[in-house]
């Protein structure tokens, strides 16, 4: 392996300074790079119907600190009535969420009842990039005055904020052993401690927010491989499966797309459908809506591909039968994704208001399935140059 | 798409073909597979080619804390053969059952396993304990080539064995499976498949030295060395382990790297004889140093290999192979895969696999565990051919890589049908994940 | 920042200084050069803070 190599080995100290100023040129052009996704702030517009953002670590000061602690953006109603709360970035690489919520939090005005908005659950793995899985770094929705770029996260927090990982991590409090990497995966941290590893005290904020507030209903909004089984469907437990039921029927007929209900597993822990329910009097809602960017089997890790949703080798493997959804040379648009989360969400709001009319949440100003599919998620994004600066928040 | 995608598979095959017939290391000759891979990918801004030095910088991340876990593992390990108390463990084994060949054998074998175990790397099993055991079984009367035979499948065991099966990890975090139900899932077919290979290795004594001489072809242990001072650092080590799985709640999270630094002050503290601590660690980490830098080469060729498209395309293949097909290529496709990429196959093949497998009812679980008793078969086949190289090092063989490896035939028969038998009938296996619960 | 962490730094500042001080001391081989400064990068990284 190590023969002596004469001739270039011959002055080692001439060799050893230009490797190592090889390697620290290296070193900082491919660090920067990341140094600077980790420090970006997407640029959010508070819209007229924020009534007030805050931290969620008002609800449980363990998770202070700028890369743990997400903002909680509010839309008050005149009228008292229903709570509900709205996640995103769960899981930092399933950007449908982010793009939805953004879109009520620009633009909705909430007439009766609450909505409590938090963008990026998981700030950490917002800011976090996935080592081996070449995604892009950033990606850019086109809009009617220009573009809004968004940093590309990922599923899990980073070391940065949580390290060392545990050899399992066990789940608190069910004692359940889940692989190492879940203690960085605020989809397996709930309900969380408010002392625990980081992610759980994220979790723990947002359990505390919900039992103090008394939010009614909880949205975990996600994107799913279409060869994961689990794809394009309203995870819900036993107590939120009527409501989930009846959306689902009703965005079928009325707005022509598919999502089914699947049950949230009694025995899998950790999850937001399942501890959300277990540990609140919260109903809790997780929507997948398909992702095939995340699939293995692809072409290049694109922002194409993020967007639209077009890739060869799955569109054969649709014919082969190996996916879990429809897929066809249409692929899947970021753009319908957005609009499922939108739709699906309004349409659990919706019934919810209907079975309990004295908790009822109404609102205006939120695009459903079809106008996204329509304009395209851009068209609803307001430009910060023209908002007031007290409106301007960096995510 | 396929065409560019293949263009950029071939680029990256001559990169490495041409590195290696310059008579490069395999580390290097991966390097210049991931940037010939990443400038083909530039041509098609699929990544563009600004992005690539961050590509080639992320590349380095996957497998950081696996890095550490191996370094400090072995410089614990290194801290406690330092201060004889391998030697020790060696020459009790070789004094007590000497006569019984069966036990010793599987004290052996148990030895090895031990550190492959706790650390998921075959080579730690070899770095610390395949010297001293090598020596122990050409003491009882086995051959050279033979010896290399039993460090290279029992070490490959051990790194499948559980609690820690990077392998399983690998596909449990990629795949949303919990880490949970391999001890008896993994730890029965190793035992099984461990003891198979010992006995059939060494059953029979073939060299002519008695007891009195095998005690005497062993190193000494040193003096003031007792079963006490062996034992103090693995108490430790485990002690910290088992304190986090019963007050999982009341203790910190220390994480192996940390587990094993404790050890090894440990080690240093109760060593009966001086350690030259900085020196040992120091020369641990020249040793170490290909294997660390094999896991840097592997993230960024697999980080380059997703960016291209190629890693979708490899996986595409092997998704769309019939069934049956299927379950027969794993015999080749696994430990092929393993020997390219090591870890990064888990993650490329692996991944999708076992999406497969579970959407058409086999259970995930079992057919992961039976897939990464296949991986380690790899790390004999060239390029990397970590383990087998290793494995020829400790035990001292002096014929030809082939003639070693032709040696492990049998076992390595054994273990594939093993393998493949348990992704097959994976369904009918669940019970030992539900006795592992 | 807890206890914990800051011994995971000092651990990889540890194995920074030791393979920094075999790069130092190699004299043979320029493979073992390149692959010592290879595994220094993502360490120095993780030392900056910067992934
Ligand atoms: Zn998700």
């Amino acid at each position: 392996m190590s023969a002596p190599e004469p001739e270039i080995m011959a002055h080692p100290a001439r060799l050893k300074a230009v490797l190592a100023v090889l390697f620290a040129a290296l070193t900082v052009a491919g660090g920067v790079p990341l140094f600077k996704h980790r420090h970006y702030g997407m640029t959010f517009v508070a819209g007229p119907g924020v009534t007030k953002v805050i931290k969620l670590s008002d609800y449980s000061p363990g998770l202070k600190g700028s890369f743990t602690d997400p903002d909680v953006f509010i839309l008050e109603g005149a009228e008292p009535g229903g709570k509900a709360l709205l996640m995103a970035d769960t899981h930092a690489n399933e950007p449908a969420g982010l793009l939805a919520v953004l879109i009520m939090i620009e633009n909705t005005v909430v007439e009766k009842g609450t909505l409590y908005i938090i963008p990026t659950l998981n700030v950490s793995g917002s800011r976090n990039t996935k080592a081996g899985d070449g995604y892009p770094l950033y990606f850019d929705i086109p809009t009617d005055w220009g573009k809004v770029r968004f940093r590309m996260g990922t599923r899990d927090a980073s070391p940065l904020e949580s390290w060392p990982d545990p050899d399992v991590y066990i789940h608190y409090p069910e004692k359940q052993m889940l692989s190492y990497l879940d203690v960085r995966n605020t989809n397996r941290t709930w309900p969380g401690r408010p002392d625990g590893p980081p992610m759980e005290r994220v979790t723990y904020a947002a359990m505390e927010l919900m039992r103090k507030e008394k939010v009614d209903i909880a949205f975990d909004l996600h994107g799913a491989e279409t060869m994961f089984p689990v794809t394009n469907c309203i995870v819900a437990p036993q107590k939120s499966a009527k409501i989930a039921t009846l959306a689902a029927m009703t965005v079928k007929a009325m707005e022509g797309y598919d999502s089914h209900v699947e049950p949230s597993p009694q025995n899998f822990r950790g999850l937001s459908h399942r501890e959300i329910g277990d540990y609140s009097d919260t109903l809790p809602f997780l929507l997948e809506a398909p992702i095939p960017f995340l699939d293995q089997p692809t072409g290049p890790k694109t922002v194409k591909l993020l967007l639209d949703g077009k890739d060869p080798f799955l569109l054969s493997l649709a014919g082969k039968k190996k996916l879990f959804v429809a897929y066809d040379e249409k692929g899947w648009p970021m753009d319908k994704r957005v609009g499922q989360h939108m739709s699906t969400t309004l349409e659990i709001i919706r019934q919810f208001s209907k079975k309990t009319p004295d908790k009822a949440i109404r609102l205006t100003g939120a695009p459903k399935y079809a106008d996204l599919v329509r304009d395209g998620a851009g068209h609803y994004y307001r430009d910060p140059a023209k908002a007031a600066p007290d409106r301007i928040h960096y995510e | 798409m396929t065409l560019q995608i293949g263009a950029i598979l071939l680029l990256m095959v001559a990169a490495y073909a041409v590195a290696s017939f310059k008579k490069l290391s395999v580390e290097l000759s991966i390097l210049a597979a991931a940037v010939a891979g990443g400038l083909g990918g530039a041509f098609l801004k699929t990544p563009p080619i600004a992005e690539l030095p961050r590509h080639l910088v992320e590349g380095m991340f996957p497998y950081l804390d696996v890095m550490l876990v191996f370094s400090t593992a072995t410089i614990f390990m290194a801290l406690v053969n330092e201060s004889g108390g391998v030697n020790y463990v060696v020459r009790g084994a070789i004094r007590l059952f000497y006569n019984v060949r069966v036990v010793a054998l599987l004290v052996l074998m148990i030895i090895i396993l031990i550190p492959g175990a706790l650390t998921g790397a075959g080579s730690v099993s070899l770095l610390v304990v395949g010297a001293p055991v090598a020596l122990a079984l050409k003491a009882l009367g086995i051959p050279e080539r033979k010896v290399a035979a039993i460090l290279f499948i029992v070490a490959g065991l051990a790194a499948a064995a559980p609690p820690v099966n990077i392998w399983a990890m690998i596909l449990c975090a990629g795949t949303a499976i919990p880490y949970v139900g391999f001890t008896y899932t993994l730890g029965i077919p190793v035992l099984i498949l461990g003891t198979f290979t010992i006995l059939w290795f060494g059953l029979k004594k073939e060299g002519g030295m008695d007891k009195a001489a095998a005690l005497a072809a062993l190193p000494p242990a040193p003096p003031g060395m007792n079963g006490w001072r062996v034992l103090m650092p693995f108490l430790v080590f485990f002690g910290l382990i088992i304190a986090n799985r019963i007050w999982p709640f009341a203790t910190p999270i220390f994480g192996l790297p940390l587990e094993f630094t404790a050890a090894a002050l440990t080690a240093w503290l109760v060593s009966p004889k001086r350690l030259h601590v900085l020196k040992l660690a120091r020369e641990t980490m020249q040793r170490l140093l290909p294997l660390l830098a094999t896991m840097i080469v592997v993230g960024m060729l697999q980080q380059i290999m997703t960016a291209t498209g190629v890693r979708g395309m490899i996986s595409y293949s092997v998704i769309i192979i019939p069934l049956v097909l299927l379950f027969i290529s794993l015999a080749v496709i696994i430990p092929v895969s393993e020997g390219v990429l090591t870890y990064g196959a888990a993650a490329i093949l692996g991944i999708p696999l076992i999406w497969f497998f579970d959407s058409i009812g086999l259970h995930a679980t079992v057919a992961i565990a039976g897939l990464s008793i296949l991986w380690p078969l790899g790390d004999g086949l060239p390029p990397t051919a970590l383990i087998g190289r290793l494995s020829v090092m400790v035990s001292e063989y002096k014929g030809t890589y082939w003639s070693f490896l032709r040696q492990t035939w049998l076992p390595w028969l054994v273990i594939t049908i093993t393998g493949i038998l348990m992704v097959v009938y994976s369904a009918k296996l669940a019970f030992l994940v539900r006795w592992s619960m | 920042m807890n206890i914990i962490m800051i011994l995971y730094y000092v651990i990889t500042a540890g194995l920074v200084l030791l393979l920094g001080w075999n790069f130092l001391r190699e004299r043979k081989s320029a493979n073992d050069l390149i692959l010592g400064l290879l595994v220094l990068v993502p360490l120095v990284l993780r030392l900056l803070r910067v992934k």
